[in-house]
């Protein structure tokens, strides 16, 4: 299933927009560097619409209490309901356990169309 | 919406814990001078103790429960309508306010506390209660003066969908028989006793020093308000009232049930008025909200739910629109029809007295 879901120029980057793909609905991600990422508008936790929740950065894990180091701006989407954190250039895994991640979906380029297929 | 589209599937929930949301414009019609002048003159707020922020992607709320105009979530009963009755279907809801803390936890001024508690309930019952037929009400009161508390339940505990009085989990334990003219009134008017986490969350007020530690460790602060009620006699002294704790979930419960037990057992002389085993007491008189619920296997869960003995203490609440919002299509494991009609409304029907019949569809 492949389908031209907006323009380039349709979603900024650092924004995040909802989407179909055929009946699926799907969050559409531009990272800060201009990249696209879709994946499934569900949470796989308790189904919260993703494209509802935002995209931000993340502290990241460190050995030392009390440290902060806060990375990936623009590279973490977090649930609107229960704030689980999905890291989406790594798949859309979650950040707390990598075993499980949203459902991936492929982006290319038609001219400025941005186009969103299933993966294979 | 977004959730209804999902599944297709509805079934009749009687929601123990939702967030209806004033601000304090919206009170002052309902408030006397001094206490109007005292907010506007001097932009007034409640204490609040709060250390950190609150780490869901919006704060205290869900991020997509904002109402639409830029009001905050749980101010519009509309959109409330639109985004949680409507399409899950509820066939009652019981609101447990916003007052954020309580009156009941205010430190000192009780006068204020007492003004504030009866305008909340006037502005509820005029703005929720009697504007949608599944909306059911909680009595707010300022408890550190119990008979104001008191007045307040004979004031408006007969309104016939005010169901419970709220009182918060607070600095203290409410076994203590200062409370107990509140509990005597709350039985008279058929109304259960609603206990909500509030903060602060620890015994005497302390805060742990992160949040994942306090919304980790309510069941403690649950724990000490279920064992005070029991152990101060208060289910002895007034043998129809009921407690609901609401917003810990359940899986504490059947531990609780085995320790009290085993603590009865070896020092009921000091407590001789209390004459059941302490999980009788709880089968009997205490419900618990599956709210914020841990994700649980259908096995798991059935496994909580015979270690207490009985399927008729948990009941379901989503706590919309707050961050740890609880699904109704998602958030339980599916248990078999049985045990979902309990869970989802007939646990809370028959807790709460003035609550209607199941409605008869086809």
């Amino acid at each position: 299933m492949k389908e031209v879901v907006c323009k380039k120029e349709e979603l900024s980057p650092g924004n995040i927009m909802s989407a179909h793909v055929g009946p699926i609905p799907i969050v559409l991600c531009r990272t800060p560097d201009g990249e696209f990422y879709a994946f499934t508008n569900k949470c796989v936790h308790q189904g919260a619409p993703m494209s509802e929740g935002v995209l931000c950065g993340a502290p990241a894990p460190t050995d030392t209490p009390g440290e902060y180091h806060y990375e990936k701006e623009g590279e973490v989407l977090r649930c609107p309901w229960h704030g689980i954190e999905f890291d989406i250039k790594n798949e859309g895994r979650m950040i707390v356990d990598s075993n499980r991640k949203l459902g991936n979906f492929n982006v290319s380029f038609e001219g400025d169309d941005v186009v969103v297929s299933t993966k294979k | 919406m977004a959730e209804q589209k999902q599944t297709k599937q509805k079934r009749p929930i009687i929601d123990m814990d939702i967030h209806e949301r004033v601000t304090y414009d919206e009170l002052l019609p309902y408030l006397d001078n001094p206490w109007q002048r005292y907010i506007k003159d001097t932009n007034w707020v409640q204490e609040k103790h709060l250390p950190y922020p609150i780490l869901g992607a919006a704060g205290l709320d869900r991020a997509d429960a904002q109402v639409p105009d830029g009001r905050p979530a749980g101010n519009d009963l509309s959109f409330l309508q639109q985004q949680l009755l409507d399409d899950v279907g509820h066939e009652a809801g019981i609101l447990t306010g916003a007052g954020d803390p309580s009156p009941s936890s205010m430190n000192g001024w009780y006068e204020m506390a007492v003004a504030l508690a009866t305008a909340y309930n006037d502005w509820q019952i005029e703005n929720w209660l009697e504007k949608d037929d599944r909306l059911y009400g909680s009595v707010h009161v300022a408890a550190q003066d119990p008979a104001s508390a008191v007045r307040e339940i004979e004031r408006v505990g007969s309104h016939p969908k005010m169901v419970q009085v709220l009182l918060p989990i607070d600095d203290r334990p409410w076994g203590d028989p200062y409370y107990h003219p509140i509990f005597e009134a709350a039985e008279r008017h058929n109304l259960i006793i609603g206990m909500h986490h509030q903060e602060p969350p620890n015994y005497y007020g302390k805060f742990p020093r992160y949040f994942v530690e306090w919304h980790s460790v309510m069941p403690n602060t649950h724990m000490i308000q279920v064992s005070s009620m029991i152990f101060n006699g208060v289910f002895e002294k007034y043998p129809n009232l009921k407690l609901a704790m609401i917003e810990a979930g359940f899986t504490y419960i059947p531990a609780f049930m085995k320790k009290m037990d085993q603590q009865y057992k070896v020092l009921r002389h000091e407590v001789p008025w209390v004459k059941r085993m302490p999980s009788d007491i709880v089968k009997d008189h205490v419900r618990v909200t599956t709210q914020p619920v841990d994700e649980l296997t259908r096995d798991e869960f059935l496994k909580f739910i015979d270690l207490m003995g009985s399927d008729e203490i948990v009941c379901f609440s989503t706590d919309y629109p707050h961050w740890d919002y609880d699904s109704p299509f998602r958030a339980l494991p599916p248990l078999g029809e049985d045990l979902e009609k309990k869970i989802f409304a007939e646990n809370a029907r028959k807790l709460y007295p003035k609550l209607p019949e199941r409605k008869v569809t086809q």
